[in-house]
């Protein structure tokens, strides 16, 4: 009998211990408590060595005979053959996609507003880029965002998440184990953040923003897009906002920037609601840097590069030419 | 031929089978009861349940599943409380936890007072029904096992395949698959962010208890307690089909006593408690004479209760009505008490909602929590808790999924123009009106067209005497629904600087 007892006690207390050493196990893999993690440093985009020398804004002028132009401008009636040919005047997706590379795609899905709004990315602009990607010999092409409404919502109402999945991508819902705490390096205020860790791992990845306007910021085009792969606490990442912007564009370089202008939000961004503040943009604007997309795409609001914070903050950074007259535009009509 | 092998003849042979496909449906609906699929037909099971409708029916709302009420409440004239036996989930979890069958280890005396407390708990629920009380449902088994799914089971599902999705994540080959899998039940059974609910304490200790009272006395909720139970054991009072036994060919063995789950077997082995017997037809089986059957006429053996009692349990319902009428148990102008949209008026809502939890359920923002300030009576009933999460302006699926109407249905248009709430802003803790620095999360996210928040710049000058140009924000009042949008993304520590409180018509 005592012996039984003896077991019983040895029992409980191994259960007890197991179910601490679990908890600690569970403890130990919460990737989302990202405020104790180790700070990790990850190169953007070292992958592909394509990217250089096909387009590059960057301070090494390309050695290539037919230098394609820094930025791309397509009008016409037709989101997708906008975005078509956007990337055709770059040069075509194929110089920035190769055979096997896994693309991320990056469209801008902040709430769950129907296209028409204009809040959202262009659903068949997204999917024209799914299909080049495909066409290009992509191995994956994952589409994703972090929204402020519920994401699935946010996929669903969009209308991104049909068109991506009817082109054959795949949307990826966020979850917190996918953010890292990575080092930005050349951060000023920001030095080190929360990052989504699938745009380090992919090889190629597509910044996909739509004009609109932002309260705060002034416009929200390429370079503010990327709130949507930082983690962490979104409130506080919007205090000083501008030269946090620049800090996370100073880490982050997506090989290929597309902006949807199809419509233009300008009033009461970036949240939008009314179809009284959309009017047709019917414009789609490629290019290699974002400060350089984001200083174009000024002038889509009648507004100077210089207008935005954080453009003119970047290009004293020397992240990218903000000076209209020293960029290369071509612009076409479908 | 082997007396030993129990006979089965008939449906209730299959009495397991149809248990478990009740149960799975009842979960398979639960499940289901998420955001873009909300419909009053996943809560068929509450809509049906013959307690919330007659409460319903009460209060004057009438919906299609009522008809199936109507059904199960007429069956205990032929089949007993066989909803109790075949279809009742949260019958058949505790069915399935109680450790052994027949009358229990409490005391004859006591296990005859325990039969005193169906009408008990019918006449008190009574109470509170006339007087426009639905506090009572807070009892109802399939509420509570709604309610119980929906704070615990749920949350901790979603936890579970989190963490097993993490440890798969350590291993990089096995991420593509990790990702399938998750994209897979994301919004099933993980969602979006990790699920919290208030007061999970009580309903866990309630379930607890639900269970554990078996161990008194064997499925002692079924046979006693379950106000849903007592309302079919009534009717089941006037049975007129049933257990019949032939007199003639019973050797008053007792096996049949012994067997039943229900302790619906008098000393006499003849008659038969009618407010209890579930039709499982378990003594059929046993019976050694095979001289129990289903027949008419089944001879009726019930307690019923003594003027004493009946008037002990006026008492009490004159007691609880009277609580509910005077009001002591409510707080509707508790400043945080904001309804979700479509939601009654107070004393409606508190007459209709069976505090079951499925808006909680279907809620894809998590912020329809538990209210804990709504007062006694008002414990469990839905509440928006903006530091959870907000009303999202793209959902309506609350009011689609209540099965009283508690939560009204709204087309998304209506429930946009509804206003639940007002935001206040507190200036004293704002980032640009304390800080001078800018912050404008709120007017960014207000979903409303025309924004409720407005930021108006200016040269402001900073304590320290500097001149900066600074946009603050402001609330037009006509244009807040309420949402909590603001007061949920306002990065102010710990309190939010602008606030959602309820809107109350003045007293």
């Amino acid at each position: 009998m005592e012996r039984r007892e003896f077991c019983r006690l040895l029992g409980i207390c191994g259960l007890a211990a197991c179910t601490g050493g679990l908890s600690g196990c569970a403890r130990a893999l919460q990737w989302s408590d990202t405020r104790h993690a180790d700070t990790v440093t990850r190169e953007f985009g070292a992958a592909p060595p394509s990217i250089g020398t096909t387009a590059s804004a960057g301070a090494t002028s390309p050695p290539a005979a037919q230098a394609s132009p820094d930025i791309a401008v397509a009008t016409g009636d037709d989101p997708a053959a906008n975005t078509r040919l956007a990337v055709e005047i770059l040069g075509g997706m194929g110089g920035f996609v190769r055979k096997g590379a896994h693309v991320v795609i990056k469209p801008n899905i902040v709430i769950a507003r129907e296209p028409q709004y204009g809040v959202t990315t262009n659903p068949a602009a997204v999917a024209a880029v799914v299909k080049m990607c495909w066409d290009a010999g992509a191995a994956s092409v994952t589409v994703f965002d972090r929204p402020t409404a519920p994401t699935l919502q946010a996929y669903a109402v969009s209308g991104i998440k049909k068109a991506v999945q009817d082109a054959g991508g795949t949307m990826k819902v966020l979850a917190d184990r996918d953010f890292e705490r990575i080092s930005i390096p050349k951060g000023r205020i920001l030095t080190s953040w929360p990052v989504l860790t699938d745009i380090f791992d992919a090889d190629v990845m597509i910044n996909m923003p739509c004009a609109k306007t932002h309260g705060e910021a002034g416009l929200t085009l390429s370079m503010k897009n990327l709130w949507g792969v930082m983690g962490g606490d979104r409130g506080l990442l919007h205090q000083d906002l501008m030269q946090k912007i620049v800090d996370a564009n100073s880490l982050i370089k997506p090989q290929l920037v597309i902006l949807d202008a199809f419509r233009l939000l300008f009033r009461n961004g970036p949240t939008g609601g009314g179809l009284q503040d959309v009017k047709p943009g019917r414009t789609c604007i490629a290019g290699t840097n974002q400060v350089s997309v984001d200083a174009y795409g000024t002038s889509l609001f009648d507004m100077q590069p210089t207008d935005l914070a954080y453009v003119k903050l970047a290009a004293d950074q020397g992240l990218g030419i903000a000076d209209l007259a020293k960029l290369r535009i071509e612009k076409r009509s479908v | 031929m082997t007396d030993d092998a129990p006979r089965s003849r008939g449906v209730h042979r299959f009495r397991r089978a149809i248990q478990t496909a009740f149960l799975l449906l009842f979960f398979g609906l639960l499940t289901l009861t998420v955001w873009p699929l909300g419909s009053v037909a996943l809560g068929v099971f509450l809509g049906a349940d013959p307690l919330i409708a007659l409460n319903s029916a009460v209060n004057g709302v009438w919906m299609w599943p009522g008809l199936v009420a109507i059904g199960m409440l007429a069956l205990p004239l032929v089949a007993g409380r066989a909803f109790c036996g075949y279809a009742c989930p949260t019958g058949t979890i505790i069915e399935t936890m109680t450790p052994s069958r027949g009358p229990g280890r409490l005391s004859r005396v006591a296990r005859s007072r325990l039969r005193a407390v169906p009408p008990f708990v019918l006449i008190a629920s009574a109470g509170l029904l006339l007087f426009a009380s639905g506090a009572y449902l807070f009892f109802d088994p399939l509420a509570t096992l709604t309610r119980t799914a929906t704070t615990l089971l749920y949350p901790l599902v979603d936890r579970l395949l989190r963490l097993g999705g993490n440890i798969g994540y350590l291993a990089a080959p096995l991420r593509p698959g990790v990702d399938a899998v998750t994209g897979a039940l994301t919004g099933r059974l993980i969602f979006t962010r990790p699920l919290v609910y208030g007061l999970q304490l009580g309903v866990l200790g309630m379930f607890a208890a639900m269970l554990g009272a078996s161990w008194l006395e064997p499925r002692m909720w079924c046979r006693d307690l379950c106000p849903l139970g007592a309302l079919l054991g009534l009717v089941g009072r006037w049975a007129i089909v049933g257990r019949v036994v032939d007199r003639d060919a019973c050797i008053a063995c007792g096996k049949c006593r012994k067997v039943c789950p229900m302790d619906a077997v008098p000393d006499d082995f003849l008659s038969t408690d009618t407010t209890r017997c579930q039709a499982c037809y378990a003594c059929a089986d046993v019976c050694p004479e095979d001289a129990i059957g289903c027949g008419a006429r089944p001879r009726g053996w019930t307690y019923s209760p003594t003027r004493r009692g009946i008037l002990a349990a006026g008492g009490v319902a004159a007691l609880a009505g009277f609580f509910s009428f005077s009001g002591i148990g409510r707080q509707e102008k508790a400043p945080q008490l904001v309804r979700p949209p479509g939601g009654r008026v107070e004393d409606e809502l508190l007459a209709l909602c069976t505090r079951c939890g499925q808006c909680m359920k279907v809620c894809p923002t998590n912020v329809i929590q538990p209210a804990v300030s709504a007062g006694l009576e008002g414990v469990f009933t839905p509440q928006m808790d903006y530091r959870v999460g907000s009303c999202e302006w793209s959902c309506n699926e609350c009011g689609k999924v209540c099965p009283t109407g508690a939560i009204r249905t709204l087309t998304l248009d209506a429930k946009r123009r509804t206003v639940i709430g007002r935001a206040y802003l507190d200036r004293n803790r704002c980032i640009p009106w304390a800080d001078y620095r800018t912050c404008l999360v709120c007017q960014e996210l207000c979903p409303v067209p025309e924004k409720a928040i407005v930021i108006n710049t200016a040269d402001v000058t900073t304590p320290a005497g500097a001149t900066v140009r600074l946009g603050r924000p402001e609330v037009v009042v006509d244009r807040c629904i309420g949402c909590g949008v603001c007061a949920n993304a306002c990065p102010v520590a710990y309190r939010p600087a602008i606030e959602v409180y309820g809107v109350h018509p003045k007293a």
